[in-house]
């Protein structure tokens, strides 16, 4: 029996879903276990972050109090990383490269290092797992230096480097979730918010950071984690599947979105790891067909005997190939940087690489930040009830989902945060107040349907 | 020990579809995000019920008719729910066709389409078996348990996560027979499959009584083994069927 499609679709959503769902998964499991152990010191030692340096929140404050502080927190927050923001993108247009490279190394070691070890200390307290001083630092420093190296180098397996990627997202998240409770939903608010101006806003930050990475053909100067498929060497190629049933959703119109796979090209591309993929955007108009077929960056290596029947390939060392085909002629536009693609008025652009998730030659991209948030989100549900966790994770994951979607059908970078948060703030408070009294009240009289 | 009788309690409400889970549906991420995505919806359900019933909770516990027209109200709106789902799947199925056409490969098998009724089904039984069962189980991971006046031979979550195991097994299963009866135009099984539900929903109203449950979970246990001997009929004739046709 020949294989069905059902296999190859949507691995690319599962692809982000299953590390997304891991880290919220571990972070309730260790916001649950951890906080067992003293129930009441939470509320006895606050913790003074940058996202509480206005306001600390007291239980006995009034609702309109909490609010404003909470307010005032998330503002201060989000105007702080705004301004690092900033900063970043200015050194990276300013190429200092290096020095970002190694801020970043030190911060990740700065990260795993203190608050995983703080992390580690108290599961090891809680536990009391009998471990003595000097193999608990020798582990902990070694677990630093490989997530640093993994992170940061190339040659590490990518399981390695993901795996890090989670941990890292779990550690940050589980402080996170010290923060007291209104100011946690508030700055969840505020973020997603802020997320939606700095990607699609025509100054946002991230924006310029997306746009200056991709003109400079580099990887992005931030953490993010990779989807990167695992699957496709050997069968076909997955990723444009996303893109090809979207368009069968809406080919409505005379614009008709066609993701064309190469698979040729993974074939005999036996040292070409990275392989290619190769998006082909065709527009018709009653006249001519234009086809544009272009080449994300991060492709290196030379293609030869790549053809196929209505389009020329000699499209060797180029970063952009465009080309135009007419009734009678086919002509070949072979340069860096085109112009002819602004020309034409494709509505497909340059780069399709995005801040948060990229369809870019590697796979599908998500920001660090979006599993820290998502996982808050999640962690601070889980204080409250398993109720709520279940419906929030619900929530996220779909929302993750529609912005996928969204992505395939967009072509350009976009926030993650946002659809997702929205959804999961409303989920949790819809399940607090509405669903939970109407589930206990039927579940205890054995009433279920 | 209170952490086994934890995960004992949510392995016995959710241990079949687990393994359901791991065989058939994690190989194949559209099925994957079918489950996903039926979760969603009878979440959704159950919230916008809630939403409606919110005015009138807490209901009186000395009476019992208020829980029958709560219990009838919430299945009329589940099942039509089901046939808003069954519209949308009928969309699905087009689009994965064109799909298929498009990148030269075959369309959707038979098998291919009852696995995504399954994947549905165990989405609408898990969601059931977490909202009611997993959700209320917090207390049981600590170091005590909780019996029911009504119920006062096992403890309440042992109870919740049997329920929940018949649920999710006529959820499950019900959903394959629904699609099915809806792709055929079959009126017994489009009928079966509400009626099985009521049935089942109704069944729960004899917990009600004092000791009800020892002639309750029988019952229900009835309504989801008949459940899964009519899917399980329904299935081996549509797959000799189909055989047949390839034969001949």
């Amino acid at each position: 029996m020949e294989s069905s499609i059902l296999e190859s679709i949507g691995q690319e959503i599962i692809g982000v879903m299953s590390p997304v769902s891991l880290c919220m998964l571990l972070v309730v499991l260790l916001v649950y276990s951890l906080s067992d152990s003293n129930p009441f010191s939470s509320s006895s030692a606050p913790i003074r972050t940058a996202a509480n340096l206005v306001y600390l929140e007291n239980p006995s404050d009034s609702t309109a109090q909490k609010l404003e502080g909470a307010l005032l927190n998330a503002l201060v927050f989000v105007i702080l990383i705004a301004i690092v923001t900033f900063v970043l993108v200015l050194l990276y247009y300013y190429n200092f490269t290096n020095f970002l490279k190694n801020y970043m190394r030190f911060s990740a070691f700065f990260v795993l290092g203190t608050m995983g070890g703080s992390i580690f200390l108290s599961i090891i307290q809680h536990f009391s797992i009998p471990i003595d001083s000097i193999t608990c630092f020798l582990l902990l420093f070694n677990y630093t230096i490989v997530g640093v190296l993994s992170m940061f180098s190339g040659g590490m397996p990518i399981v390695l480097r993901q795996g890090y990627m989670v941990s890292l997202g779990i550690i940050v998240a589980t402080w996170f979730t010290k923060l007291p409770e209104w100011t946690t939903w508030v700055l969840l608010v505020a973020l997603a918010l802020y997320d939606l101006v700095a990607v699609l806003a025509p100054g946002g930050p991230l924006k310029l950071l997306v746009e200056l990475a991709s003109s400079r053909d580099e990887e992005l100067p931030a953490l993010v984690y990779e989807a990167r498929p695992t699957v496709s060497r050997n069968e076909g190629n997955p990723r444009s599947t996303l893109g090809l049933l979207v368009a069968g959703v809406s080919d409505s119109g005379s614009v008709e979105l066609q993701a064309v796979s190469n698979n040729n090209v993974r074939r005999d591309g036996a040292e070409n790891r990275r392989s290619p993929e190769y998006t082909a955007i065709q527009v018709r108009n009653s006249e001519n067909v234009e086809g544009e077929r272009n080449r994300d960056e991060g492709e290196r290596s030379p293609l030869v005997g790549h053809s196929r029947e209505r389009y020329s390939s000699d499209s060797n060392s180029s970063e952009y190939s465009t080309v135009i085909h007419n009734r009678e002629s086919e002509t070949s536009v072979d340069e860096e940087m085109s112009p002819l693609v602004d020309l034409l008025g494709m509505d497909n652009e340059r780069e399709h690489e995005r801040r948060d998730s990229v369809v870019a030659s590697r796979g599908i991209k998500l920001g660090l930040g979006d599993f820290v948030f998502y996982s808050v989100l999640v962690g601070r549900a889980a204080m409250y009830d398993l109720m709520t966790v279940y419906a929030c994770y619900l929530a996220i994951i779909s929302g993750l989902g529609c912005t996928l979607i969204l992505l395939s059908v967009c072509h350009r970078a976009l926030p993650a945060l946002p659809i997702s948060i929205t959804l999961g703030v409303i989920f949790y408070f819809l399940t607090r107040l509405l669903m939970e009294p109407f589930v206990v009240g039927m579940a205890t009289n054995l009433m279920m349907f | 020990m209170t952490v086994a009788a934890g995960i004992g309690y949510a392995l016995v409400a959710l241990g079949p579809s687990l393994s359901l889970f791991i065989a058939v549906i994690s190989k194949r991420p559209f099925l994957i995000l079918t489950l996903l995505s039926s979760t969603l919806v009878w979440l959704i359900s159950l919230i916008i019920l809630s939403g409606i019933w919110r005015a009138f909770l807490p209901l009186n516990s000395t009476t019992w008719w208020p829980f029958a027209i709560l219990i009838f109200t919430s299945i009329a709106f589940q099942e039509g729910l089901r046939l808003l789902f069954w519209k949308v799947y009928k969309r699905l199925e087009d689009i994965l066709d064109a799909f298929a056409d498009r990148v030269s490969k075959p369309r959707l098998y038979l098998t291919d389409k009852m696995q995504i009724a399954l994947a549905g089904g165990l989405g609408h039984g898990v969601a059931h078996a977490v909202f009611f069962c997993l959700s209320l189980l917090t207390p049981a991971f600590g170091p005590a348990t909780y019996f029911v006046d009504r119920c006062s031979q096992i403890p309440f979550f042992l109870v919740s996560a049997i329920i929940a195991l018949a649920f999710v097994t006529v959820h499950t299963f019900s959903m394959v027979i629904a699609f099915n009866g809806y792709a055929e135009g079959n009126k017994v099984d489009q009928l079966f499959v509400p009626s099985v539900h009521l049935a089942a929903g109704m069944m729960t109203l004899i917990n009600f009584a004092y000791g009800g449950c020892v002639i309750g979970i029988p019952l229900l246990f009835l309504m989801a083994i008949l459940t899964v001997m009519h899917c399980g009929r329904m299935v081996w004739r549509r797959l000799s069927e189909s055989q047949r046709q390839v034969d001949s």
